[in-house]
């Protein structure tokens, strides 16, 4: 079992998702735009300023080459993981649904904050409780999520009002669960030292998901 | 004028037009700290080095860390002259070898001011270091002259640690980052002077590319990591010229400079102004030729500019050439050392009776929520509960904070500054941390007009940190903080850090909560404070150690850990030694009262 970790120019959560992963004993590794993704079970878009966020988050890094690659993946039916910018980066590439604006109180907003787990029967979120309160960091300034389908799978909501999403959503899924977009940093939750370890449990999920299939 | 008088004598006929401009940067109070040189000499100083300080943290690792002022620009220009404020002390980090691992602010304003927060937070957001935590202090005595003092922080490996110098000739220098362009001509002079000045336009501020800077960051670290760099300088006041300058100056060696090399991103650039653009976002490496081409490839891939733009000679002569132009020949020595002002004894005063002199409350949260505070994962204890503590990922750890008492400095510049070294440990021991060293930026008005209060708090910064046996390991200084002649209060940040252990970090929980010390302040008494606070935070007791004792953002910040706070706040002096301690109990021989209780809410 393999991870990948695509940085793009301007990623900078890219180091913090690779400690993630090393931490529940993944074997991982970086991915610059002009690798491929072959051998890859699971690719992680991570968060940060791909290309300065200039023109829109997203936007210039959804029209890299590795885009390709990315797509390449989903259609083998890889687990794909965005988050924050890398979230902004596959609606970006149509992958998944919405649109993700600019925060209605018009500011970046860093903190804690309390989501609740809608949908437990995705590959990311076998090991919680369906319903379950979980506290994740969100760092964002483009996060709110605007919705353009009716029929989505939510994943995360916000149990507050942190950027002014439609219905609170944080995190949304493919139809199939396999590619998830989240705002929310389960990377900076891994261990208690950092003030939380909610995220944890969405990385074991989706290790003990991929080792099962791989069994 | 009496510079201009010093140049002729030195140079021994008249300056041209190039050299004017050229020494008008050098010699400015920004480049060329000519009224507190002086000073800085006197302080109990360790590890100092060109870009910025360096301590051990643990045998491994040198704490790399420096704070510095962007004033000026962010008076006139709020979003990008704070923005390139956070992008100047990275560099300054950077060039040392260190990956910048937090920053910090000590923001002195009359309001809240939106820009500067969001030139703050757009642009070490964007570079992916986190903006852990400093101080947010509001009164009108800063309405014209806000103060934007930002402090970073890097760990590296004491092997990649850099010289801030050339060695030997033969070496070469590679500017590479960002295009050369008009913006910041004479930033450096401009920051030297009254801000109803002529120069206080917008020309002289300079523009911030975030993206350019984190690609910068990646692309030296790269470089330092393949063993490509020497020696290195970033470029921020008086660009090219400063940075060549101080480069070849601290080796006692000269330099051949061709500024037809440099890629623009304006046409018509003549060449004084390519010679002291501020353009931000550039680095300096010295290298040898044949490991230039690597670093020009390494820039390349990483969508950055590079270009060799001058060589290392024995001769110690700096000279500037355009094509086959000479534009400038003068002694590097001269360019690099300015002018001294005379420095002033002071001796100090008895500690006078201070009023309360209110700066305004607000909860903090408003601002550093704007702030990335946890990109990295290492932020173990996060804003509005005292210093930021950090993790260094394998093992160990580190406290660090911005402090500053202008509210007593106002009233009496020395034991202003004196208390704020003081309460700066104590704040360094309240998270269980071992002071190590402090960096410092004086911010003042004009010395020209009244050097007394400058001399004050120098003399104030050597005696506490001899005091608390606690060295000077880099120091900025921003004068000239006027408005139409009107002075800020004397303002001295104290920029600390410390050795912490993340795994024995006290956090708050349901307790009592007593107030521990004296209401006032009596020197006398420090140290036996100093061992309370250490005793007790290291017997699991949770303190805060604030001026205010308990304010509106420490009660917010326990709030988001789901704690109620329940206390009744003894007064105080406005200079006190006392501090808030959170435990069941506590034993100590100071005076102890029980204030209140903290509690799930």
């Amino acid at each position: 079992m393999k991870a990948c970790i695509v940085v793009y120019p301007g990623s900078n959560c890219d180091r913090d998702v690779y400690h993630a992963l090393k931490y529940v004993g993944v074997d991982v590794n970086y991915v610059g735009l002009d690798d491929s993704l072959d051998g890859c079970d699971l690719v992680v878009l991570p968060g940060g300023f791909s290309y300065g966020d200039y023109l829109r988050p997203g936007a210039v890094a959804a029209r890299e080459k590795i885009s390709h690659e990315v797509r390449r993946a989903a259609d083998r039916g890889k687990l794909i993981l965005g988050i924050c910018n890398g979230f902004q980066i596959l609606i970006e590439m149509g992958l998944l649904p919405g649109a993700l604006l600019r925060n209605s109180s018009g500011r970046f907003v860093s903190k804690w904050v309390r989501l609740i787990v809608e949908d437990v029967d995705t590959p990311f979120t076998r090991n919680f409780k369906s319903r379950e309160v979980i506290k994740l960091p969100v760092a964002h300034g483009y996060g709110r999520y605007f919705k353009t389908d009716s029929a989505i799978r939510v994943v995360f909501k916000y149990m507050d009002d942190v950027n002014g999403s439609d219905d609170m959503i944080a995190a949304v899924t493919t139809e199939d669960g396999r590619i998830l977009g989240m705002m929310p940093h389960p990377e900076r939750a891994y261990e208690k030292l950092l003030g939380g370890e909610d995220g944890l449990k969405l990385f074991t999920s989706v290790v003990e998901y991929l080792r099962r299939n791989a069994s | 004028m009496r510079y201009l008088n010093i140049l002729k004598g030195k140079l021994g006929r008249d300056p041209d037009f190039v050299e004017l401009h050229a020494f008008a940067v050098m010699w400015s109070e920004h480049c060329g700290y000519s009224h507190t040189a002086g000073y800085i000499r006197r302080l109990p100083k360790q590890g100092h080095h060109g870009n910025a300080g360096v301590v051990d943290l643990d045998g491994d690792f040198g704490l790399v860390f420096k704070v510095e002022s962007h004033n000026h620009p962010s008076a006139v220009e709020p979003y990008n002259g704070a923005a390139t404020g956070v992008g100047g002390i990275i560099r300054d980090v950077l060039a040392m070898g260190a990956r910048p691992s937090a920053i910090l602010d000590s923001l002195h304003m009359n309001s809240v001011i939106g820009g500067i927060i969001e030139g703050i937070a757009d642009y070490g957001n964007s570079i992916g270091v986190p903006t852990v935590g400093g101080e947010l202090r509001l009164s009108e005595l800063y309405q014209h002259n806000p103060l934007v003092n930002v402090m970073a922080v890097g760990v590296a490996p004491h092997g990649n640690i850099l010289p801030s110098k050339a060695s030997k000739p033969g070496q070469v220098m590679v500017v590479f980052g960002g295009a050369t362009g008009r913006d910041g001509i004479h930033g450096a002079s401009f920051a030297s002077e009254d801000l109803t000045g002529d120069k206080a336009s917008k020309l002289s501020i300079q523009v911030g590319d975030p993206f350019a800077e984190k690609m910068l960051i990646e692309a030296f670290l790269r470089m330092n990591e393949e063993g490509l760099i020497d020696g290195a300088q970033d470029l921020g006041a008086g660009g090219v010229l400063s940075a060549t300058v101080e480069l070849v100056a601290r080796g006692g060696l000269g330099a051949v400079v061709h500024l037809e090399r440099l890629p623009l991103r304006e046409s018509n650039m003549k060449p004084w102004e390519i010679l002291i653009s501020e353009s931000q976002e550039r680095m300096a490496v010295v290298t040898t030729k044949d490991r230039a081409e690597r670093i020009i490839e390494i820039a390349k891939d990483h969508l950055l500019t590079a270009a060799v733009v001058a060589e290392v000679k024995a001769d110690p002569t700096y000279r500037v050439f355009y094509g086959d132009k000479k534009i400038m020949e003068v002694p590097v020595q001269l360019l690099a050392n300015a002018p001294e002002e005379p420095v002033s004894d002071y001796v100090p005063k008895d500690m006078p009776d201070f009023r309360k002199v209110d700066f305004k409350v607000v909860d903090a949260h408003t601002v550093f929520e704007q702030y990335d505070y946890m990109v990295g994962t290492d932020t173990v204890i996060p804003p509005g509960l005292g210093p930021a503590v950090m993790r260094v990922k394998g093992d160990g750890g580190y406290s660090l904070l911005t402090h500053s008492r202008a509210d007593l400095a106002v009233q009496d510049s020395y034991w202003g500054t004196f208390i704020a070294v003081l309460e700066s440990v104590r704040k360094t021991l309240s998270v269980g941390a071992k002071p190590l060293a402090v960096t410092n930026c004086v911010n003042y008005g004009d010395p020209d007009a009244d050097p007394t209060d400058l001399a004050a708090m120098m003399k104030a910064l050597e005696d506490a940190c001899r005091f608390a046996n606690i060295p000077v390991a880099s120091g900025n200084a921003s004068l000239y903080n006027t408005y139409g002649g009107r002075a800020i209060p004397p303002t001295l940040v104290i920029g600390m850090v410390g050795r912490a252990d993340p795994k024995k970090i006290v956090r708050p929980k349901p307790s009592n909560v007593y107030a521990i010390g004296w209401p006032d302040f009596d020197v006398e008494r420090e140290r036996r404070l100093w061992e309370v606070i250490e005793y007790l935070s290291a017997k699991g007791a949770f303190v805060l150690a604030a001026s205010s004792l308990v304010n509106v953002t420490h009660v917010k910040a326990l709030r988001r850990l789901g704690l109620k706070l329940n206390v009744d706040v003894p007064r105080t002096e406005p200079a006190h030694q006392m501090v808030i301690v959170f435990a069941d109990s506590v034993k100590t021989d100071v005076p102890v009262e029980k204030i209140g209780v903290l509690k799930w809410m």
